[in-house]
């Protein structure tokens, strides 16, 4: 892994207040191709992206969010497509399709700083209330949205941390001792 | 009693969604997360009838906008969390006491 690679994990971050400042329909192109090498399970890719640049879209999608602080210029929905599941025989308890949601976000909001855009995910929204905003079909399941734009120069800082851990703290090495 | 009319009736729909959508996703949602909202509606609505309250509330209202936001941020202090929320308390019956007719006897 490149220096590159490692440096755009470590320095991304969630950013919950946005500029003005448009994205551009190239960049947004970039992320969503970047977001088609995320790992799937089984390959399967039952995750379809619907990206919503409309202002007053936009401004009804956030009314029904309370977890969207951004007032981002553009916002990528991911949805889980049930003909997918159902053509593959995937349960909508499937595990994979969860992993898969956030291999594709991951994905997104590392494609986002890699070009130097903003991005921050949100998934305290009204899934009912987005159907009926978006006329989503009966099949799509809206799972996420990744707010993308420009930080603001003045921004709300993220949520502290519950406490402070590093990697260590996350990890165990080779087999638990016996009980 | 200050009779001024300070919400207009598409912000009063904006502040209906968010408390209704808000009440739907707190029951998938970790149950701290239920203040967030309400303090995410007070700045909302804060911010919304700012600029035709009165004298009474303005400051107050104000403050709201500005500090509820760091105020978010404090979760994972449950003090620190908890003794903001006591100063905005303090604060709103402040608030209410300018609006009340008790101050005007005392």
């Amino acid at each position: 892994m490149s220096d590159a690679v490692l440096n755009n994990i470590r320095s991304r971050r969630v950013v919950r207040e946005m500029s003005d400042a448009p994205v551009s329909r190239e960049q947004l192109e970039t992320i969503l191709e970047a977001a088609r090498w995320a790992p799937s399970g089984g390959n399967l890719r039952p995750i379809r992206y619907i990206v919503i640049e409309d202002a007053e879209t936009r401004r009804l999608i956030r009314l029904v969010a309370p977890g969207m602080f951004q007032h981002a210029p553009a916002l990528i929905l991911l949805c889980l497509n049930e003909e997918v599941m159902i053509e593959h025989s995937l349960p909508p308890s499937d595990r994979a399709l969860l992993i898969d949601i956030g291999t594709a976000a991951q994905t997104i909001m590392l494609a986002a700083h890699g070009i130097g855009l903003a991005s921050g995910p949100v998934t305290s929204y009204s899934k009912e209330a987005v159907r009926v905003i978006l006329n989503l079909p009966d099949s799509y399941s809206p799972e996420m949205f990744i707010c993308i734009g420009h930080k603001a120069e003045s921004t709300r800082r993220g949520m502290k941390a519950w406490k402070k851990i590093t990697w260590r703290d996350l990890t165990h090495w080779e087999r638990f001792p016996p009980p | 009693m200050n009779e001024n009319w300070v919400l207009k009736e598409d912000e009063a729909v904006e502040l209906l969604a968010l408390l209704i959508t808000s009440a739907r996703i707190q029951l998938d949602e970790p149950a701290h997360y239920g203040p967030l909202r309400l303090l995410t509606a007070s700045e909302r609505l804060s911010g919304m009838i700012l600029e035709r309250a009165s004298g009474k509330s303005r400051d107050f209202l104000q403050a709201n906008v500005e500090r509820i936001p760091e105020l978010h941020m404090r979760m994972s202090d449950v003090d620190a969390y908890a003794a903001g929320l006591d100063a905005l308390c303090r604060e709103v019956a402040e608030c209410l006491l300018r609006h009340s007719s008790l101050e005007e006897k005392t």
